[in-house]
């Protein structure tokens, strides 16, 4: 397997040739920077091409198909005319907040973005406790959903971001205690070592079978919920609450709202295809040696990033079957069917780690 | 809730979604049926009864079949159509109305087909053409007959005295004058 | 049905004879309709009730020639319905109904001056167009008519400070077009709602009174569009009927295929915006997927889509297309194909069945009392379906069910109009491969003038009893034409059905209502 530790390696011994320590360190974190926030910017812009296309399929549509060729660059002129519309100030809004909020969202979601590991050596934060990291993370967001709904000054809003806020506090539960299932299987919390394990042992939904496969099906609909999508997005509710929390946001301010949301979908997807099927690892088969060697010629990148794009499907797919839920129907489902459930299964992966009963 | 019901309704609820998600997935492979519009120009034929704009059809001598009789106007409940008349003296020293103007507001036009309906000589019709946006309102107001044009004179000569007659019997009421 | 035995009523007897006939089991008032009968007989109102088990009518009118203040008793405790249907008459002749709690206008701004439907009312000359914002009052005013004769005044209150009150519409992508509900939230339960009704008032039965009987019928497409058919079925029947034009045995056949088609039309519709208010969107597109073969066969005949225009005073505006039979024939069984399709992706799943079942019950005593007739009615048990009570054009010829359900939730208005669609499948094939010869259209005169009388004729439109009130005084233009909305019982129905439950539940709710807000608000 390529290890991108040889490329950071090289970067960083000719920074230090003529650079001091800490220059070269900086020149570092602004290069890593610059990397992850175009791969943010690329990736929503894929994604959303992607989900408008698969809506279309799933709806015997088309989906765009007027600017270049299959409306392969539809999503660049709408980033375009976001860029270009006006962003309005409103008069009874709390100025402050209300322009904190749409901030506060992306950087949420940059942070989460950078737990992922890209492939071996080319994971950007990194450390023991990286799955707790990516938690704390991740809850950033809702602070700046409520802020919005509350600085909006609108009703619509206010009930959009009480919404979010009940529900992504209680989803949070059910992805805390799969993630600890996953833990108690791998024993670390950090990303790196669980994708390497995986590569070395076989990946995780394999290893802890049963419960392992129940928690992946858990994290997905938790994980879908947490990222407001369908059928769970009734902090949007565009039926009942027109946009929900973002209804007063208009421009680019708006567009950060959206991009996180399409972000925040990737991110989800990616740590469920590392967590569960082995990050950047290959498929290996037991004993089939010619195989798994042609898989090993697969850079670990591709596999990563096509195993988060099944998953990205898999969410679309769900997205675009499901009528939304009722916010007391989706608390009922959080707190009477996966919390007990995730719980049970923690239980169930202690006794088969402890009895040596994964594979 | 007793314990039956919980496992129960689990797993039936999640086999309807997964029968919900199998419809999906079968319509996903399936042929789209967009039509794409501009492309498909050369194919696309609205339906002959259509009803897309006022026409008055002239034959290739520049001539129409309305006598402005005015019925169309009067038919109209929108107040779409104006028509503009003079009076003419004929040869044999007869007073005789001849259509000027017969201006066509598409702008108000509700399409119900009155005007076409009440128009004894069958002058005007609907076409199939379904493109008629424009830039500027005042565009909407349409000319309906050509410059130069006339009232078609062979066919329809008797019918310019036998019609506007008929009608003074039927329904005495009727205002002559537009 | 001409109308030659309206009982005149004084106002002082007409509460108790009311009373008398609700005690008999006339429980459904399909019409409450303001008049003006000029000076010598005076603003009055003309009643309809329905007795619900032998669907007999009774047909009662009261008037008063006091033009200035104009007082009737009310009814609205009689009837929930008379609520809202005097409220209209309130807003229009400025009758005003002692004992009703709420004479508020409910299609004109509440600042208007005048009583546009009165013949004497100059409504231009008091009204121009006003720029500022339409003022929405909180409370309202109760009359109350003394024994001296003199009238007292008292406030009631809509909304009173504590409410948190949400406007939802008149933009909200589920309001299914310009209505606005004015909810009071505990949370996120709905304590009250009140519609705001007129955002796209047109005044049609103001117009109506100006045009010739062959332009009213261009107005009846725009009021239900999903119902275009329907409705104009029943003005150019009630016409005919008053003219007495015998339509031939083809026309009839024709119109009723019409009918269905354009019920199914409207059922497809109605399965499409429910998936769309909850979220489903993909089935929303597999709707209208279907509802295009629907339309191509109507365009093809009739030459419209949507604005059909194809009925007409003594029959039908063409023949139908050489094409038609065939198209329909196809349309059939794909039809009951993609019903399948529905039910296994939105009927059978379990978020659908949990968001619907149970939620906003109307009971048979409830959507009687508010006249909710169609899918709405049938839900709760109540049979009302015209073409069975009443039957006309070919509906006495043919075999179908009168689809009926007991609870009368949201899933019951639900499964009521899947199930209809294919009632309505039934129907078409029993007729499509016998449409008799003959022409398709009477000769009229030219100038068309309906012999002095009052005239009714109710069909069963899409989403409800579609009724034509006609009076005539032998001109060219009819004295006064009123449309039975098959809609406004069901939006006046919403806050008694709402209550209780959840926001959400107010888009399922007012998704499987089925109201179409051109029919409302006229």
């Amino acid at each position: 397997m390529f290890d991108f530790t040889v490329v950071t390696n090289w970067i960083d011994a000719l920074l230090l040739s003529f650079l001091p320590g800490w220059a070269a360190t900086l020149v570092e974190c602004v290069l890593v920077a610059l990397a992850i926030i175009t791969l943010y910017a690329v990736f929503a812009i894929i994604l959303i091409y992607m989900e408008r296309k698969i809506c279309a399929f799933f709806q015997c549509r088309l989906g765009p198909n007027r600017v270049g060729k299959w409306g392969s660059i539809q999503v660049l002129a709408d980033v375009l005319k976001m860029l270009t519309k006006e962003i309005i100030d409103m008069k009874n809004v709390d100025r402050l907040l209300h322009k904190m909020a749409p901030f506060l969202v992306i950087v949420a979601s940059m942070l989460t973005f950078a737990c992922l590991p890209w492939n071996k050596g080319a994971e950007v934060l990194d450390f023991n406790i990286g799955i707790f990291f990516f938690l704390a993370a991740g809850s950033i967001g809702v602070v700046g959903i409520l802020l919005a709904g509350w600085s909006s000054n609108n009703k619509y809003a206010l009930i959009g971001a009480m919404r979010s806020g009940a529900q992504i506090i209680s989803y949070e539960v059910s992805i805390g205690l799969v993630m600890l299932t996953m833990i108690v299987l791998t024993g670390t919390m950090s990303f790196s070592e669980i994708c390497q394990q995986q590569a070395d042992l076989g990946w995780n939904i394999f290893r802890g079978h049963v419960p392992a496969v129940l928690a992946f099906i858990i994290y997905l609909i938790a994980g879908n919920a947490e990222c407001n999508r369908g059928p769970f997005d009734m902090p949007e509710a565009e039926s009942e609450l027109t946009a929900g929390y973002h209804v007063e946001y208009s421009g680019m301010h708006f567009g950060f709202y959206y991009l996180a949301e399409y972000l925040n979908l990737f991110i989800c997807a990616g740590i469920a295809s590392t967590i569960f099927l082995g990050g950047w690892a290959p498929f290996h088969v037991l004993g089939l040696d010619g195989f798994n060697h042609v898989m090993d010629y697969i850079p670990g990148a591709v596999w990563m990033i096509g195993k988060t794009f099944f998953v990205v499907f898999l969410l679309m797919w769900i997205r675009w079957t499901f009528p939304r839920l009722r916010i007391d129907q989706l608390l009922a489902l959080e707190w009477k069917y996966l919390m007990p459930m995730s719980l049970v299964l923690l239980v169930l992966m202690a006794v088969c780690v402890s009895l040596g009963l994964t594979l | 809730m007793s314990n039956n019901n919980y496992f129960s309704g689990l797993f039936s609820g999640i086999k309807s979604l997964l029968v919900g998600l199998g419809v999906t997935m079968k319509e996903f492979f399936t042929r789209k049926i967009t039509e794409q519009y501009p492309e498909n120009r050369k194919e696309l034929k609205m339906f002959d009864r259509f009803r897309g704009r006022l026409v008055m059809p002239h034959n290739e001598n520049n001539e129409h079949k309305c006598i402005g009789c005015g019925l169309c106007q009067m038919a109209c409940p929108n107040g779409s159509i104006t028509v503009t008349t003079e009076m003419l003296d004929t040869e044999d020293g007869k007073k005789k109305r001849s259509l000027v103007k017969y201006e066509y507001d598409l702008g108000c036009c509700m399409f119900c087909e009155l005007c076409i309906t009440a128009c004894p000589q069958g002058a005007i019709e609907f076409c199939t053409d379904f493109e008629n946006a424009v830039f500027d309102r005042a565009k909407l107001v349409q000319q309906l007959n050509k410059p130069g044009s006339k009232v078609a004179e062979k066919k329809v000569a008797p019918k310019p005295e036998a019609a506007p007659a008929e009608k003074k019997e039927s329904n005495p009421e009727t205002p002559t004058t537009v | 049905m001409t109308l030659d035995n309206i009982k005149t009523l004084e106002p002082s007897q007409l509460r108790a004879e009311m009373q008398g006939l609700k005690a008999k089991g006339f429980d459904y008032l399909s019409n409450l309709i303001g008049m003006d009968w000029g000076e010598e007989g005076g603003l009055g109102v003309v009643y309809c009730v329905e007795n619900t088990a032998t669907h007999e009518q009774a047909w009662l009118k009261t008037a008063t020639t006091d033009r200035q203040q104009p007082v009737l008793p009310t009814v609205s405790d009689l009837w929930d319905i008379a609520n809202i249907y005097e409220r209209e008459a309130y807003d229009f002749y400025g009758i005003i109904f002692a004992g009703h709690p709420d004479m508020r206008r409910i299609f004109l701004r509440e600042d208007w001056v005048g009583y546009p439907m009165r013949k004497d009312d100059k409504p231009e000359e008091q009204n121009p167009l006003r720029m500022d914002n339409e003022p929405l009052a909180d409370d309202t005013t109760q009359y109350e008519l003394q024994a001296d004769g003199t009238v007292t005044t008292k406030k009631n209150v809509v909304f009173g400070p504590e409410d948190y009150v949400v406007n939802i519409g008149p933009q909200h992508p589920s309001t299914h077009g310009v209505l606005h509900f004015r909810v009071a939230l505990d949370g996120e339960i709905i304590r009250k709602i009140d519609p705001v009704l007129g955002y796209i008032h047109r005044g049609v039965e103001k117009l109506n009174e100006s045009y010739t009987y062959p332009q009213t019928l261009a107005l009846t497409d725009r009021l239900d569009y999903l119902a275009a058919m329907q409705s104009r079925h029943a003005l150019c029947m009630c016409i005919e009927k008053a003219m007495e034009i015998e339509v031939s045995e083809r026309v009839q056949v024709v119109r009723t295929i019409l009918d269905e088609l354009q019920r199914i039309d409207s059922h497809i519709l109605f399965f499409s915006c429910l998936c769309q208010d909850m979220g489903a969107t993909t089935a929303f597109l597999y709707g209208f997927r279907d509802r295009e073969k629907i339309l191509d066969i109507f365009e093809e005949t009739c030459g419209g889509r949507l604005i059909i225009n194809y009925n007409t005073i003594g029959g039908l505006m063409a023949d139908i297309h050489p094409n038609f039979q065939k198209r329909v024939k196809e349309f059939i069984p794909y039809m009951r194909k993609n019903i399948k399709e529905y039910h296994a992706l939105f009927t059978g799943n379990v978020i659908f069945q949990n968001r619907s079942k149970g939620i906003g019950p109307l009971t048979k005593e409830q959507a009687v009392s508010f006249g909710c007739t169609g899918g709405t009615g049938r839900a709760a048990g109540w049979a009302n379906d015209v073409r069975k009570n009443h039957p006309y054009a070919a509906y006495d010829k043919v075999d179908f069910n009168q689809v009926l359900r007991e609870s009368g939730d949201s899933f019951d208005r639900y499964m009521i109009r899947l199930d209809e669609i294919l009632e309505s499948l039934n129907i078409i094939e029993q007729l499509i491969d016998n449409i008799p010869e003959g022409s398709y259209k009477e000769k009229t005169k030219p100038i068309i003038k309906v012999p002095e009388g009052t005239y009714y004729q109710a069909v069963e439109s899409s989403r409800g009893e579609f009724g034509v009130f006609l009076e005539s005084k032998g001109d060219k233009s009819p004295y006064r034409l009123h449309y039975r909305s098959t809609g406004l019982p069901l939006v006046a129905a919403m806050d008694t059905a709402c209550k209780g439950f959840k926001i959400a539940d107010l888009v399922t709710i007012g998704g499987t209502m089925d109201y179409i807000v051109p029919d409302i608000d006229r």
